[in-house]
Formats: C-alpha cells, structure tokens, sequence
C-alpha cells in the first residue's frame, strides 16, 4: 500500500513540471475532486459499521472542528479540538 | 514548519491507532510526502478497505499536484528529471510559501518553493516518527478521542478549500454521494463515487 501509494503521488506531482499549460477546463475539473474526497472522508469517519452516520461523541468533536475552522483557527487546534470535545463527552457519567 | 511537526504527530499517532505499524508510517511520510493522501489512505485501511482502495482514494487526492506541478514548471530550473524530481518536493504548503514570496499565483518563487518543500518534508517525517513512537503509549484511540481526530482533520483540510460557490458545489455533491454508497458498499467505492461526483460538478 505504501509503495503504491508512493508511486501514484510521485507521477502526480512530477509530471505537472513536464507538462505545457494544462487546458483551462481540465484544471477546473480536478480542483473539484479534493473538495469531493475530503467531504466524502468525513461523512464517512462519521459512518458506524453498518454505513449509516451516527449521532455520538465523534459528531460532537467534528461540530467543534468545524465551528473552528470556520473561525479561523489554526488548523492542529481544530484537530486537537475535535479529539478533546469527544474524549470529553465519553468520558461523562 | 512547527506546524507541519504537529501534523505529522498526528499522523504518525493516527497511522499507529488505525492499524499501520509505526516504521511502514515513517515511511509512508518520507516517500509519499502529501498528508491528505496519507491520512486517506490510512482511514481506508482503519476502516477494513483494501490496499487498491487506499492507493486510489489517497491518489485521487493527489491529482491536485499535477496542476500545482504546472503552475510551478513555469519556473523551476534544470532538465525534465531534474524539474520531475524538484515537483516532488511541491505540496499545498509549499506551494502556497512560493506564491506568497513571489507575490503572483501564477508564478512561485521556486527558490522559496523548494527550500522550504524540503524544510516541510523533514519537519514532516519527523513528526511522523514522534507520533509513531507515542502511539502505542496512547493505547485505546477512542478514549482519547483520536477516531474523532480523523474527521476533525479532514473537516480542518477542507475548509480552507470552499472558498469558491463551485468548490461548496463539490464538497456538498461528493459527502451526499459517499452518504447514499456507504451503507451497501464497501470502503473504498463511497470515495470513488464522491471524486466522480466532484469531476462532474466542477
């Protein structure tokens, strides 16, 4: 996995310094896919083993990394946020 | 740079809590160098996905860098194996440095680009060994809240990304997508789905 996964990104980032301007409409299309992907991931991290997102402790950390973002925070307080508010709640009564 | 180390921590606690043993971690850092795909990658694998499923999410991911590397290829020095080489060292971050030291998006400075690609890449692999070491002492992910860091985390990546209506358009369409795949397929297809999704409605 990790060979593999060194080799994709090796070819992804060593091939733009050799290619000519790549076509305006073929850029706009990747730019979509990161902002897809990484939404995807949260939805599903959120997922319990059935698929399905649940309503837990791990809802609350992500809420609080996303009121932080939104803020503006830097970005290890968001993750450190998101880890902290769902330990916390767990750890309630 | 401090940053970056705080990152890679993550990474490497994360990697270690998920299931990969803490040197294929290191690794992973010092060869792959690009943190979404890793921790991607390192979130199919937790989740029960297969190796193929993490290569591709992880290096979907990574097609960024082909338009980075584009941008940059304007400016970097030397032949085509050497402009190659240097585009490993190009990620978000330190793209985002040249940019800002030459002042036009269209035209990174490539001596700031690459000297601090190379600054990030150690801050980055050290960071991940530090964080490899310190999770098995961390033990249970849950009780301290790691499994919810991997979302938080990806909330924290994407955010700084919806800064176009097209790009909230993106994000919208692929978690929706990823919402209706999840529950009958396995891991790996919510993910494709979602970057067919970002394809389309970019």
């Amino acid at each position: 996995m990790v060979l593999g996964l060194a080799a994709v990104t090796a070819v992804c980032k060593g091939i733009g310094p050799l290619l000519p301007d790549v076509p305006e409409a073929v850029a706009r299309r990747t730019a979509g896919l990161a902002p897809a992907l990484l939404a995807a991931l949260v939805v599903t991290e959120l997922a319990g083993a059935d698929g399905v997102p649940r309503v837990d402790a791990k809802l609350a950390g992500v809420a609080a990394a996303v009121l932080l973002s939104w803020r503006r925070a830097p970005f290890a307080v968001c993750v450190v946020a998101g880890a902290v508010v769902a330990a916390l709640l767990r750890a309630l009564p | 740079m401090a940053a970056l180390v705080v990152f890679g921590v993550s990474f490497g606690v994360l990697a270690v809590a998920g299931g990969i043993p803490g040197w294929q971690a290191v690794l992973m850092s010092a060869i792959v160098f690009a943190g979404s795909a890793q921790f991607a990658a390192v979130a199919v694998i937790a989740g029960g996905g297969t190796a193929l499923a993490a290569i591709v999410s992880g290096g979907l991911l990574n097609t960024r860098y082909i338009a980075t590397g584009v941008v940059a290829g304007r400016v970097l020095p030397g032949g085509p194996v050497r402009r190659a080489l240097e585009g490993q060292l190009i990620v978000d971050e330190s793209f985002a440095l040249g940019v800002a030291a030459s002042g036009d998006p269209g035209k990174p400075d490539p001596e700031a680009t690459l000297i601090s690609g190379a600054l990030l890449w150690a801050s980055w692999v050290a960071g991940t060994a530090l964080g490899a070491l310190l999770g098995p002492v961390v033990g249970d992910p849950s009780r301290y809240g790691l499994d919810a860091a991997f979302p938080a985390l990806f909330v924290a990546l994407l955010w700084p990304l919806l800064a176009s209506r097209r790009a909230v358009r993106c994000a919208l369409g692929g978690a929706v997508v990823a919402l209706l795949l999840a529950p009958w397929t396995p891991a790996g297809v919510p993910l494709a789905g979602a970057a067919v999704a970002g394809l389309v409605l970019a």
